[in-house]
């Protein structure tokens, strides 16, 4: 428990200094952003629960907005992230179940289930920033082809900062 | 009593869930208000002094740039300077303007630009000068290339200004040749664009006029540059012309900027009800 405890800790004291000093307004096509930060969220155990899931997304979003300049939208989108993110733990719960103690990442389930896992969560979570950002603005395709782009880099460098810390054994 | 609680109890995480959202959209629609104190400030020095210090490093890579605009910026002072009219001859007479104040109407002071956003829809930059500075919210900051944006909240050392980039903040403009004015308005696309609304039909303007500020909001003098006008079209009502403008400013690019101090602003405020971060 301890090693996932750590695991965690070194997650978010990386990813949210990385996600607001470098990746902060970094855009790819100037439409394409890359929220690494929700990688710490993902990672968070099954076993937590809803209401301290939720409390820490609204802190980890928080402190993204005040460093961004958009109070409130990150958290908005982090809060509704944790909010379904049990629901879809318990739709695509493997066949063995969850093995308990173990991160829900690629070392511990495997690519195509965290692929599966956090696609459908982190495009949940980029059309709420963006239509949030944008709201009453009409810019609804660019609004989308953002969400769309910006769900694609964040699952890629996910899955590339996964394989670059690969736990040694499992390989 | 029980049976609530029980209820409650149960549909903790969805409460839980409302809970958190209402204070998350409180939070998104006080900071959309730009009249109110903001909840957070995030123009505070604990904030500002991380993004400096994060600007500190990337600094370096624009030093070559930015030495060429401050070598175009003197060329042009320069110029100016020279082609200012003689000095005072004893031959000629002199008229001299009445002026009962004969005072500066506007102070200049230098920022740096510590943290700037160009692809949101409502985009910021924060700056490296504050109250103790004598920033203000409400005063208009350009670079030597043009209008870049609007003081919004002010911290003790640093400040966040409203880009021209932000689809709620409309600038009072002027099309050069035909002296109409307009009101520039970003669209939240491209950032080397913007639109200028409410020019009528029978309005000539062909691409390449020059559009300046109107000077009639108490925020930036009049004929500051703010673009070229790079396409124009009837709009879709047959109404207004729909001109498409290409801001002077690299927002990309921004670095050094001038915060504009109107002397005159409670002045000019006290006769016109004016107020320039709102519709």
């Amino acid at each position: 428990m301890s090693r996932n405890l750590s695991i965690l800790l070194i997650a978010l004291l990386v990813l949210l200094p990385f996600q607001v000093l470098v990746l902060g307004h970094l855009a790819l096509f100037n439409i394409g952003f890359c929220f690494i930060y929700l990688l710490f969220l993902l990672l968070l155990p099954n076993e937590i629960g809803y209401v301290q899931g939720m409390l820490g997304a609204l802190v980890v979003g928080l402190i993204v907005d005040i460093f961004l300049g958009t109070l409130g939208i990150h958290a908005a989108s982090s809060v509704f992230f944790m909010f379904l993110r049990p629901f879809w733990l318990g739709i695509i719960t493997p066949r063995q179940g969850f093995e308990v103690n173990t991160l829900p990442s690629i070392a511990n389930y495997g690519l195509i289930w965290f692929l599966l896992y956090a696609t459908p969560l982190i495009i949940m979570h980029s059309l709420t920033v963006f239509f949030l950002e944008a709201s009453g603005s009409g810019l609804f395709w660019l609004t989308l082809s953002k969400a769309g782009l910006t769900s694609l880099i964040t699952l890629v460098f996910m899955v590339a900062l996964q394989y670059l810390f690969y736990p040694k054994g499992k390989a | 009593m029980g049976q609530l609680l029980a209820f409650l109890y149960k549909y903790r995480a969805f409460f839980t869930f409302l809970i958190l959202e209402v204070f998350c959209i409180w939070l998104i629609v006080s900071n959309n208000n730009y009249q109110k104190t903001v909840f957070i400030n995030s123009a505070s020095g604990l904030i500002g002094s991380v993004n400096e210090s994060a600007n500190e490093v990337s600094d370096y890579f624009s030093l070559a740039r930015v030495n060429r605009e401050l070598a175009e910026e003197n060329e042009r002072l320069r110029a100016q300077l020279l082609n200012l009219p003689e000095s005072l001859d004893s031959l000629v007479q002199l008229d001299i303007d009445p002026d009962t104040t004969d005072t500066v109407q506007y102070y200049l002071r230098a920022a740096e630009v510590i943290d700037n956003s160009t692809s949101l829809v409502n985009n910021m930059f924060m700056i490296n000068k504050g109250r103790g500075d004598g920033i203000e919210e409400g005063m208009g900051v350009i670079t030597s290339r043009g209008v870049a944006g609007k003081v919004r909240s002010v911290g003790k050392r640093y400040a966040r200004v409203v880009s021209l980039l932000n689809t709620r903040n409309p600038i009072s403009a002027r099309h050069l040749p035909s002296q109409r004015m307009g009101t520039i308005q970003w669209d939240g696309t491209d950032p080397k664009r913007a639109r200028l609304l409410y020019v009528t039909r029978e309005v000539d303007v062909a691409p390449g006029d020059t559009i300046i500020t109107s000077g009639f909001n108490a925020v930036y003098p009049k004929a500051l540059m703010i673009g070229i006008v790079s396409a124009v079209a009837p709009d879709a009502n047959q109404r207004d012309l729909e001109i498409q403008v290409d801001l002077s400013v690299d927002f990309n690019a921004l670095e050094y900027v001038y915060v504009i101090e109107n002397k005159y602003i409670i002045e000019k405020d006290s006769l016109v009800e004016n107020d320039p971060l709102e519709f």
